[in-house]
Parts: C-alpha cells; sequence; structure tokens
C-alpha cells in the first residue's frame, strides 16, 4: 500500500525568525519574505535559537505597526500577513485564474497538491501608458508590471485598466478578422458583432470576480520576489484589504455596475468607430439615439455596391460568374447590401456598362502610342547574349510588352535578334550607328529645344537608339542635341488646335452676320422700291380719276357733233 | 513533316480592344481545357458532355453580352471572335429572336431527334410544369429551365 510522504508543514517546523513573514504563493508554494531586508526565499530561513521563543503574533504587529504608509500595497502585504501569520500558514488550495472557482474535495484542503508552476509566458507593451507592460503566464493568467518602478499587479491598476480593454478588444477582432479569411463565408459585422460579445462576457466576468475580489486583486509583488508570488487567501484577508482601502485613497470603482459597462462599451465602441447596433446584441432599445444605423435608400445601396466593383479593381469586362467565383467581393460587407442575386447582378451591368464607356472615351482621347516603344525599351531592360529568342520569350511571355497584340511574334523575334546581335558590336559602330540615326530626324522633330526625356518616337522605337546603355547614351544625344538648329520657324506659326478652331468658328460667325446685313438691307430697297412703285401707280390712277371726274358741256358737244359727223358721212 | 497550320484567318491579328478580354476569355479556355480532360467514368453517359455544353453557352453569351447589351466590343472583334470559335454564332443568332433569349442549346430546340417530336424539357416555362418542385435536368446539355418567362 502507498505511504502518503507528506509531511504536514505547520507544526514540526520551527517558526520564523522576527521580520520574516510566510506567504503563500498562487502555486501553492510557501516563501518566505523578510521586510527589513526586503528579499524573499523560498527556503524557510533558520531561526536563531534565541529569538524562536519570542516569536509571536503581537509582538511581530506591534513591530511593525509603526510602519506609516500602508498606502503601498507592497508593504501592506508585508503587514497583514504579520497580522495574521497563523492563518497565513495554513495551506490553501490556490485557485487558478478566479474562472472555475471550484474547490477540491474539503480533505484536499488539508494538504497541497503537487501543483505546477505558473510561469510568465509572453509579455505585450500596453499602448498609450508606456513603462507598463502586460505580462502573460503559462496558465492563461496575466498581470500588469511596470518595469520602471520594479512592481506588478494581478489586480490591473485603474490607469491601464482602460488600455487592457482596449488592447483585449483589438486581439479579439484580429482573431475574428483571421477566421473571417479562414473560411471567408460569413459577414464580418457578424464577427464584430461577436467580437463584442465576447469582450462584453469577459468585462462581464471581470465584474464577478471583482465582486469576489479574487483574481484582479491588486497584489504588489516586488521584483526580487517570484514574479508568480501572490496572495488568494481572501478569507484571511478581509480584514486588512477593508482597512487597506480605508487607508489610501480609492483607486478604482468598486462596484462596477451594468451601466457602467454598459458606458465603457458604447465608448469603446464609439473609438472604434463602430455602430452601437454592432457591439452591443442586447435589447435595441437601449441603444442610444440612431444607434440602429439609417436605413439605406436604394441608390446608396447601389452605390455602395459599385464602390465595392470599383474598389476591388474588377474589370468591368469580366463576366459576371468569374467575379463571384473569385470570391473576393463576397467577404466584403458591402456585398450584403444587396439581398438578392439577381439585383447584385443588375448593379453589376449598369455599373460595367458605365465603366466601360468611360474606359472608351478615355483611349479615344488618349493618343496613340507606337506599340514599339514599350517592346524596345523591355527588351534594352531584360534581353541579353545567352538568351535565344525560345527561351526569351517563354521566360517572359506574361509581360505586358511581350503580350502586346499590336506586335506580331515574327516582329518581335527580328528585332529581338537584332538587338542581340547589336549587342555583340563594338561600342565604336554602335555610336556611329546612332549618330546616323539622329542625324536622319528632320529638325521638325529633333532640334535644340528637345529634352532627353521627350524624344521623337522614331529614336525610341528604334534598334539603334537601345543598343547603347543610357549611361553612354545619354551624353551623347544630349551632345549631339546642343549642337542643333532651333525648331524651324513654321513650328511657332501653327498654333494650337483650340485656338485656331475658336478663331475660325468667330470669321463664320463675322461672315454670317455680314451675309445676314446684306440680306435685309437687300430686302429693305426691295421694299422701298415697291413702296414707291405703289405710289406711282396710286398717283396715276389719281389723275385718271380726276380726269374722268372733269366733264364739262364742250365735252358732250363734241361728242354730238362726233356722232353727227359720222352719220353724215353715212348718209353720203 | 510541316508544321500544321489552320486556318489563315486564325493566324491574323486581333483587333483593337482583344487585350481588355483576352484574360477572361484564357479563363474559359482553361475551364473548357478541364472539362475537357475530367474523366467521365462514373458519370452517366449523358451527362458526360453537360459541362461543355454549360461552358460553351457561357462563353457565347459573354461575347453576346459583350457586343450587344454593353457595346464594350467593336464589330470588328466580335466578328473576328466569331470567326476564331470563341463563341457560337448559331446559337447567338436564336438569342436574337424573340422567344429563344435565353437558349441553353441548339439541341434543346431540334425537335427532329425527340421521340414526340417536340422541343426538349428545358423549353417548357416553369410556370407551366405540373410538378412545379421538381427539379428537371434536360438530358442534353443539363439546362434547368430555359424559356424566356422563367
Amino acid at each position: 500500500m502507498l505511504k502518503s510522504t507528506y509531511q504536514p508543514s505547520s507544526s514540526p517546523l520551527p517558526p520564523l525568525p522576527p521580520g520574516w513573514t510566510e506567504h503563500k504563493a498562487p502555486t501553492g508554494h510557501t516563501y518566505y519574505f523578510n521586510q527589513a531586508t526586503q528579499t524573499s526565499t523560498y527556503t524557510r530561513p533558520a531561526s536563531a535559537p534565541g529569538v524562536v521563543a519570542e516569536h509571536n503574533p503581537h509582538a511581530s504587529f506591534q513591530q511593525y505597526s509603526a510602519v506609516p504608509n500602508l498606502a503601498d500595497p507592497a508593504v501592506a502585504n508585508a503587514w497583514q500577513a504579520q497580522y495574521n501569520p497563523q492563518a497565513q500558514t495554513q495551506p490553501e488550495r490556490p485557485r487558478f485564474g478566479g474562472r472555475g472557482g471550484h474547490h477540491g474535495a474539503p480533505d484536499a484542503r488539508n494538504r497541497p497538491r503537487p501543483e505546477p508552476r505558473d510561469k510568465p509566458r509572453s509579455k505585450v507593451a500596453i499602448p498609450g501608458c508606456e513603462p507598463w507592460i502586460l505580462v502573460y503566464t503559462k496558465y492563461g493568467r496575466r498581470f500588469a508590471y511596470n518595469p520602471v518602478k520594479k512592481a506588478s499587479f494581478w489586480r490591473i491598476p485603474e490607469k491601464v485598466m482602460k488600455r487592457i480593454l482596449d488592447l483585449d478588444i483589438q486581439s479579439i477582432q484580429e482573431k475574428a478578422g483571421a477566421v473571417v479569411k479562414g473560411d471567408g463565408l460569413e459577414p464580418i459585422v457578424d464577427k464584430e458583432r461577436q467580437a463584442q460579445a465576447v469582450v462584453q462576457e469577459e468585462l462581464e466576468q471581470e465584474q464577478e470576480q471583482e465582486e469576489f475580489g479574487s483574481d484582479y486583486e491588486e497584489v504588489e509583488v516586488t521584483d526580487e520576489e517570484d514574479m508568480n508570488a501572490r496572495e488568494v487567501d481572501e478569507d484571511n484577508e478581509h480584514a486588512s484589504k477593508r482597512q487597506r482601502i480605508e487607508d489610501q485613497d480609492q483607486p478604482f470603482p468598486v462596484e462596477f455596475s451594468e451601466e457602467d459597462i454598459a458606458f465603457q462599451l458604447q465608448a469603446m465602441g464609439a473609438d472604434y468607430g463602430l455602430e452601437p447596433g454592432e457591439y452591443d446584441d442586447g435589447d435595441p432599445s437601449a441603444w442610444p439615439e440612431g444607434a440602429e444605423g439609417i436605413p439605406l435608400s436604394d441608390v446608396d445601396t447601389q452605390n455602395l455596391f459599385k464602390d465595392l466593383l470599383s474598389d476591388y479593381g474588377i474589370s468591368p469586362f469580366s463576366p459576371w460568374e468569374k467575379i463571384i467565383e473569385d470570391g473576393k467581393i463576397v467577404e466584403d460587407p458591402r456585398y450584403t447590401v444587396l439581398t438578392s442575386m439577381k439585383a447584385r447582378r443588375e448593379v453589376w451591368e449598369e455599373w460595367s456598362r458605365e465603366r466601360i464607356a468611360v474606359i472608351k472615351e478615355r483611349r479615344a482621347k488618349e493618343e496613340k502610342r507606337d506599340p514599339r516603344i514599350p517592346y524596345m525599351a523591355f527588351l534594352q531592360e531584360k534581353a541579353n547574349t545567352k538568351l535565344y529568342w525560345p527561351e526569351f520569350r517563354r521566360k517572359y511571355k506574361k509581360e505586358p510588352p511581350m503580350r502586346d497584340m499590336a506586335l506580331s511574334d515574327k516582329e518581335r523575334e527580328k528585332w529581338y535578334r537584332e538587338y542581340v546581335s547589336r549587342l555583340k558590336m563594338p561600342q565604336d559602330t554602335l555610336k556611329k550607328d546612332l549618330t546616323a540615326l539622329l542625324r536622319s530626324i528632320p529638325a521638325k522633330d529633333l532640334n535644340n529645344k528637345t529634352l532627353l526625356e521627350s524624344l521623337p518616337p522614331q529614336v525610341l522605337a528604334d534598334v539603334r537608339f537601345i543598343s547603347l546603355d543610357p549611361q553612354t547614351r545619354n551624353p551623347l544625344v544630349e551632345g549631339y542635341i546642343s549642337t542643333l538648329d532651333p525648331p524651324p520657324e513654321v513650328e511657332e506659326v501653327i498654333e494650337d488646335e483650340t485656338v485656331r478652331k475658336s478663331r475660325h468658328e468667330r470669321a463664320k460667325r463675322e461672315r454670317a452676320l455680314a451675309d445676314r446685313e446684306r440680306v435685309v438691307a437687300e430686302e429693305k430697297r426691295r421694299q422701298q422700291r415697291q413702296l414707291a412703285h405703289g405710289r406711282a401707280i396710286l398717283r396715276e390712277e389719281e389723275m385718271e380719276l380726276e380726269r374722268a371726274m372733269r366733264v364739262d358741256k364742250k365735252g358732250l358737244q363734241s361728242q354730238l357733233m362726233a356722232v353727227r359727223e359720222k352719220d353724215s358721212e353715212s348718209n353720203h | 513533316m510541316p508544321a500544321i497550320r489552320s486556318h489563315a484567318s486564325r493566324q491574323k491579328k486581333p483587333p483593337e480592344g482583344f487585350e481588355d478580354i483576352r484574360d477572361d476569355l484564357e479563363v474559359f479556355n482553361i475551364k473548357m481545357k478541364d472539362a475537357q480532360n475530367t474523366p467521365t467514368n462514373n458519370v452517366p453517359k449523358h451527362q458526360a458532355q453537360w459541362p461543355i455544353f454549360q461552358i460553351s453557352h457561357q462563353r457565347s453569351r459573354y461575347v453576346y453580352e459583350l457586343y450587344y447589351d454593353k457595346e464594350a466590343i467593336s464589330k470588328q472583334l466580335y466578328e473576328w471572335l466569331l470567326k476564331n470559335g470563341y463563341a457560337d454564332a448559331m446559337l447567338i443568332a436564336k438569342w436574337k429572336k424573340q422567344g429563344y433569349e435565353k437558349l441553353c442549346c441548339l439541341r434543346c430546340v431540334q425537335t427532329k431527334e425527340t421521340n414526340f417530336s417536340s422541343t426538349c424539357i428545358c423549353r417548357v416555362p416553369k410556370a407551366q410544369m405540373k410538378d412545379e418542385t421538381q427539379d428537371v435536368q434536360c438530358v442534353s446539355c443539363g439546362c434547368r429551365g430555359c424559356a424566356s418567362s422563367d
């Protein structure tokens, strides 16, 4: 039968020498601390023979009651340990993280289990409060540590608390983000909400813990001590704790009520620019005003979706199936603003039509560039004598100059071969060829006003130009350009297209005006002539009328006479 | 042995604007090759060619929409594409007719090949189907319904 090797520690051990106190580390180990020398040790200090008998708690209390500053947690810890050494020596099963709160079987309380040791595992700098770092232990607990003051606290101080909460939220969101990348199907908004929910949960847990004061208890452990040392014996500490709180200013709210949490969450949510609906999944009536978000109009949703399409650099020429299969846009929260696939497709169609129109317009405006120029530049950059054309083509078949449809493969091959053969020629020949090329360019294109950056395309697209490397070529070209004449006068005369156009239009307008004036004048003249003619006719008629009105006796007689004459003639 | 040259027109350079759609057409090409190379051992015999019909339909539709709906490509390019087999000109000809706007494949309107000299089941509008819940795929190309009213 197995026999326990355990020996109860309290009774057979000799009492501690004065100044030493016994403490319980969270791992279950007892350690000893000397307030006077500020040292701690796991080995039980051997007492001087004479002193042992004298040692009693009250004496030590009196000794340490003289310590004035109990606000210092380290001092307070030591002091309270002194104050109640018997209780302190009682083995107590440490509680990890305060999460479970389960106690072992009652008999287990009497002796410490062989506990695994907790160790600091990783540390994170707390952004915002610089010297402070957050240390995570092997068992997932954590404490705040100030390396400057060499002080660490299980209960995180108030001033660091907020930053740590921010940090928590951030890490949870990162995790959530990683998950989103992993499965890529659930919308991010939901993830964020989940993250917020998790944070809230944690907060609530924290609050619970604070209520029974187990985990985030403020226990200072100086650097010389084991980092993990902490006191959890709440039963023993109640009195001292109360006293401590009375002594010092209260550094943190003891009661962390539901409203506080809600407020803090809101503040945090505002910091992250989240909508209240996204971090609080409680009842929506408690949200501040406008939290539900403004309902999006149809135009807004469509524009959002179009923005999404534009942002992901999707080609407007691509088929819809390809876009969906690629699945890039599916992860974006804006993807869900449109609820049905049909609506999405319609918006995509509209968007692609618009984009294609824009692209076409832009291309029409763009000047035509010689496709040989980029190819030649590419050749100069990549081609060398060691590569045959098929190898070169295979190697760079993905490059845009090699894929350009405006050039055929035959032409490309021809230029490649020419270029490579030129690379083997001596420099002098190449220079001579280059000057010959430059000389062949008319003065209109190449003159002393030409810049090295804006050489005419005839030059840039020539094999002779690229076969010299830029270091030797540029001075040569510059030198040649400086010897040239200024550009011929004709060029100055050629006006800007728009100016000419406007002048032409103006001339046209003036001509039109003159035409109009001429027509009007003619019309006027015609009218005047007509008027005069009408007057003349009128006058004539008037005169005739007047003549007709003038009937006298002589007129009648003469008529009668004429009749008589006729009669007499007929009688004869 | 001399290299086998295809038709002279295929040697011709594609017209302007082909660069825009080249990558997407290449994707279709790859898909088609994959579909052709997948073994059909475990597939029912009538289903073996469904993916090929589907990809061919998608590609034709793509070219058709680019030219007729979005007017994104020029007439020259459209004709070049048809000539080079990027789209099925006969199928596109059908799409221009009323009632055939969504036709899946030419076989499905070929009445002479069927037992009751009627069109394929996929040409029947959903509204006229007796059993609407049943998901029918046509035998020739796996179409689930291509009536214009669907």
